[in-house]
């Protein structure tokens, strides 16, 4: 152990591994999302009518604050071409006559369009301009019942009679730094801890030395994995802790079961990416290899753990794929604990999961073994 | 002076030839390069795009608490019921028993009705359904969401047609929406998840795979000091440039094979958008290409060691997915990290791709990606010349 910790200080690998990249990542995705929600997306209005009515309408769709409208058209084209080349992700469209039409009843339409190649600039312009139009007839429809004689508040319950009261659980204001980073986070951390550690191990062998560690461990296999990787566990642990403290304290993101039960999950979590760390590096013990394998699991881990798109809606047979990654545990019982507070007894198999993972490397110890006595590096 | 200009080219194809040769060999001949040129390119999006391939969440699960259970409450259930993104597993007796089934995961929403719902109505006051929706899954959310407030919206005109005894149908129809709406989704009609993601993810694989190739290639060299056989060619001026074009072309020829395969079997085979022009696609792929390898020539300066390039480069990725502007809407990255992402190609790849393939624009609208490309090529060339010439410099030493 004493040893491994002058490695570490030797070399520049390691301190960018335990320290620098970690930071950034954290540093990264919480300055590219301080905002929560993206805001002031940049929208088209392409107003044929040019009425007083019309452009009532389009300054109420800029004060949406998602909405910010960079561009009143006189045609269609124009706004189209902007699209095309992603400087605007939605047209607003109001016909001509519009005003003359809402007047004599003769049931105008608007149209918008959303660029749904950029899938969240494009659903949030759509909320906001389906709102708008479900309001602006909203609106008219006031007018002509006040003009009937109804008070305002009368017309108001008329038009709406059944109103959707929506209460999103655990993340109120629908904010994608909470949905995102939690996740995003502690999955970049594993990648670097998998493939650091399959490093760590595939390193002795190449510098030819893995026997006389293995001597200096008593040739005990244990004591070696122990001492070798405690340094690292130590290390990654700390920078777990780091991160739990800036996303549930600093940052005040969701965390109903206590500080306490997130930084034990994050250690489970992190354990267990040490754990497969060994199980791949065990299972190929040629370096480049392992390393490859890490880096597939690692990164397949971010879209099959199901968070952005969940795994109930994946084909059967990668459903139960996803069981084999510890990031969707690590998912699951984020979920369970940090935003809805559930207790224990919802989420036991993550729990469970995530034990079973450490107690891999130890069915593949004795091949360790053999890879460390045989000590043949290839490239 | 012509002669000596001939000479020149032929000796200088000829070098090109031989480094071109030795690449391709050090290629083929390495397992671990072989799985990153070949392996992953084939398996990975084959993988994403199952994953994604139901493109959209449909029939997320709800259940109902119906403290009011009238006609209207089981109107409004059943017209939820009857859409495909919403599926009503049950009706629960109470708050409890419906967060007893969020909590076992049995459902992801919940629907409730108060006991006085159809009394409001009845007494033309608003009348509210509350809709409660775990948010680990946003894509569930929007579904509940949109599916309640369609369903909101139906009811109401109903009711209002209702209360209107005496009017003609065409002024209820006018009295309750006197503004028609239609809204269009242009480029990936069915908002899914598929078609948004996997074009995207496609130009970052081939960056990716491309720059730790060619870092762990040039690790491995460094490991066997391998380097100085490349010596004798940098001892004539242009012997950098050759070497350089050398090992460009043999990346070039690989990687172009597996675009076809990327770019063309894969969306066809996942029914992909797939409106770019192929012409088009071409042209823009061979600077993107090039800017990749020349890129990652730079960078394989910081990589000494065949393994640490794997480490270095891949947690890159989900970075440069984000900074790029694809998964995070370009308007809302921050000034400082956009301008940092204009010094990687897969920035201007991924837009210009999503742009041809997606959004079926030609190389003329794609002004800003192709000239940051070919800044790019400019720069990350010359830089590629200097860190070969200092590997072998220092290796001669």
């Amino acid at each position: 152990m004493k040893r491994e910790c002058k490695r570490i200080i030797s070399r520049k690998l390691y301190i960018f591994c335990l320290l620098i990249i970690p930071l950034f990542c954290l540093f990264f995705f919480l300055s590219l999302m301080n905002e929560g929600l993206p805001t002031e997306i940049p929208t088209a209005v392409v107003d044929a009518d040019n009425s007083a009515l019309s452009r009532r309408l389009s300054r109420q769709l800029d004060a949406f604050k998602q909405t910010d409208i960079v561009l009143h058209a006189k045609d269609f084209s124009e706004a189209r071409k902007l699209m095309q080349k992603g400087e605007i992700y939605g047209i607003y469209y109001i016909p001509e006559g519009f005003e003359h039409d809402v007047l004599s009843f003769r049931q105008p339409k608007v149209s918008f369009y959303t660029n749904n190649s950029y899938i969240v600039a494009g659903s949030m312009l759509f909320r906001d301009m389906k709102t708008l139009s479900v309001l602006g007839s909203a609106a008219v429809g006031r007018e002509l019942r006040l003009a009937k004689g109804e008070t305002m508040e009368q017309a108001m319950i008329d038009l709406q009679p059944i109103v959707i009261d929506s209460h999103p659980l655990g993340n109120p204001q629908v904010n994608y730094a909470i949905y995102l980073c939690n996740v995003l986070l502690p999955g970049l951390l594993s990648v670097i801890i998998v493939m650091l550690t399959v490093y760590i191990l595939g390193s002795e062998v190449k510098e030819q030395r893995s026997r006389e560690v293995l001597s200096m461990a008593g040739n005990d296999i244990f004591t070696l994995l122990t001492g070798k990787l405690m340094p690292y566990t130590l290390s990654f642990m700390l920078m777990a802790t780091f991160y739990d403290v800036v996303l549930y304290r600093f940052m005040g993101f969701p965390c109903n079961n206590g500080l306490a039960n997130m930084l034990l999950i994050s250690y489970l979590f992190v354990w267990a990416s040490q754990a497969l760390g060994i199980l791949l590096y065990s299972l190929a013990p040629i370096m480049s290899i392992s390393l490859s394998f890490a880096a597939f699991i690692t990164m397949l881990s971010f879209s099959i753990s199901g968070f952005t798109f969940p795994v109930g809606e994946m084909p059967r047979w990668l459903q139960i794929a996803a069981n084999f990654f510890p990031l969707r545990h690590y998912f699951v019982l984020y979920a369970n604990n940090g935003l809805n507070g559930y207790s224990f007894q919802y989420a036991w198999p993550s729990y469970v999961a995530l034990l079973i993972f450490l107690f891999l490397p130890i069915l593949m110890s004795f091949r360790l073994r053999q890879v460390y006595l045989n000590s043949v590096y290839k490239a | 002076m012509i002669q000596r200009f001939l000479k020149q080219i032929k000796a200088g194809l000829s070098d090109l030839l031989v480094v071109w040769r030795d690449e391709f060999s050090l290629v083929i001949h390495d397992n671990a390069i072989l799985m990153l040129f070949f392996v992953a390119p084939l398996l990975y999006p084959v993988i994403y795009s199952l994953i994604y391939n139901n493109e959209v969440a449909r029939e997320a699960k709800m259940v109902v608490v119906d403290y009011c259970n009238s006609p209207e409450t089981r109107e409004f259930r059943r017209m939820c019921d009857a859409t495909p993104d919403v599926n009503v597993v049950g009706v629960c007796a109470n708050m409890e028993e419906a967060k007893e089934a969020l909590r076992n995961r049995e459902a992801f929403g919940i629907m409730v009705f108060p006991r006085d719902f159809s009394n409001a109505l009845a007494h033309k006051k608003h009348a509210y359904v509350e809709l409660y929706s775990d948010m680990s899954s946003l894509l569930y959310y929007k579904c509940f969401l949109l599916t309640a407030t369609e369903v909101s919206l139906e009811m109401n005109k109903e009711i209002q047609v209702r209360d209107m005894s005496g009017a003609t149908a065409r002024e209820e129809e006018v009295s309750t929406t006197p503004i028609e709406y239609e809204d269009v989704a242009f480029f990936n009609p069915k908002s899914g998840f598929a078609s948004f993601l996997i074009p995207g993810f496609l130009m970052l694989l081939i960056q990716q795979t491309l720059i730790i190739g060619i870092c762990a290639l040039s690790g491995s060299l460094c490991d066997k000091k391998k380097y100085q056989t490349l010596a004798p060619l940098l001892r004539s001026r242009r012997g950098s440039f050759r070497i350089i074009f050398g090992k460009a072309l043999c990346y070039m020829m690989f990687y172009g094979l597996m675009s076809v395969y990327l770019l063309w079997v894969i969306p066809t085979v996942f029914n992909l958008p797939r409106m770019g022009d192929a012409w088009n696609i071409i042209a823009f792929m061979l600077p993107y290409l090039a800017a990749c390898i020349f890129f990652g020539m730079t960078i394989s300066i910081f990589i000494k060691e065949k393994e640490t390039a794997y480490i270095l480069i891949a947690f890159t990725s989900l970075i440069f997915l984000f900074i790029s502007g694809l998964s995070w809407p370009g308007c809302a990255v921050p000034w400082y990290w956009k301008s940092i992402s204009y010094l990687f190609p897969s920035t201007f790849g991924l837009q210009g791709f999503v742009k041809i393939n997606s959004m079926g624009a030609s190389l003329p609208d794609l002004r800003t990606e192709c000239i940051g490309l070919m800044v790019q090529i400019c720069v990350y060339f010359v830089f590629a010349t200097l860190v070969v010439r200092h590997r072998i410099q220092r290796e001669e030493v």
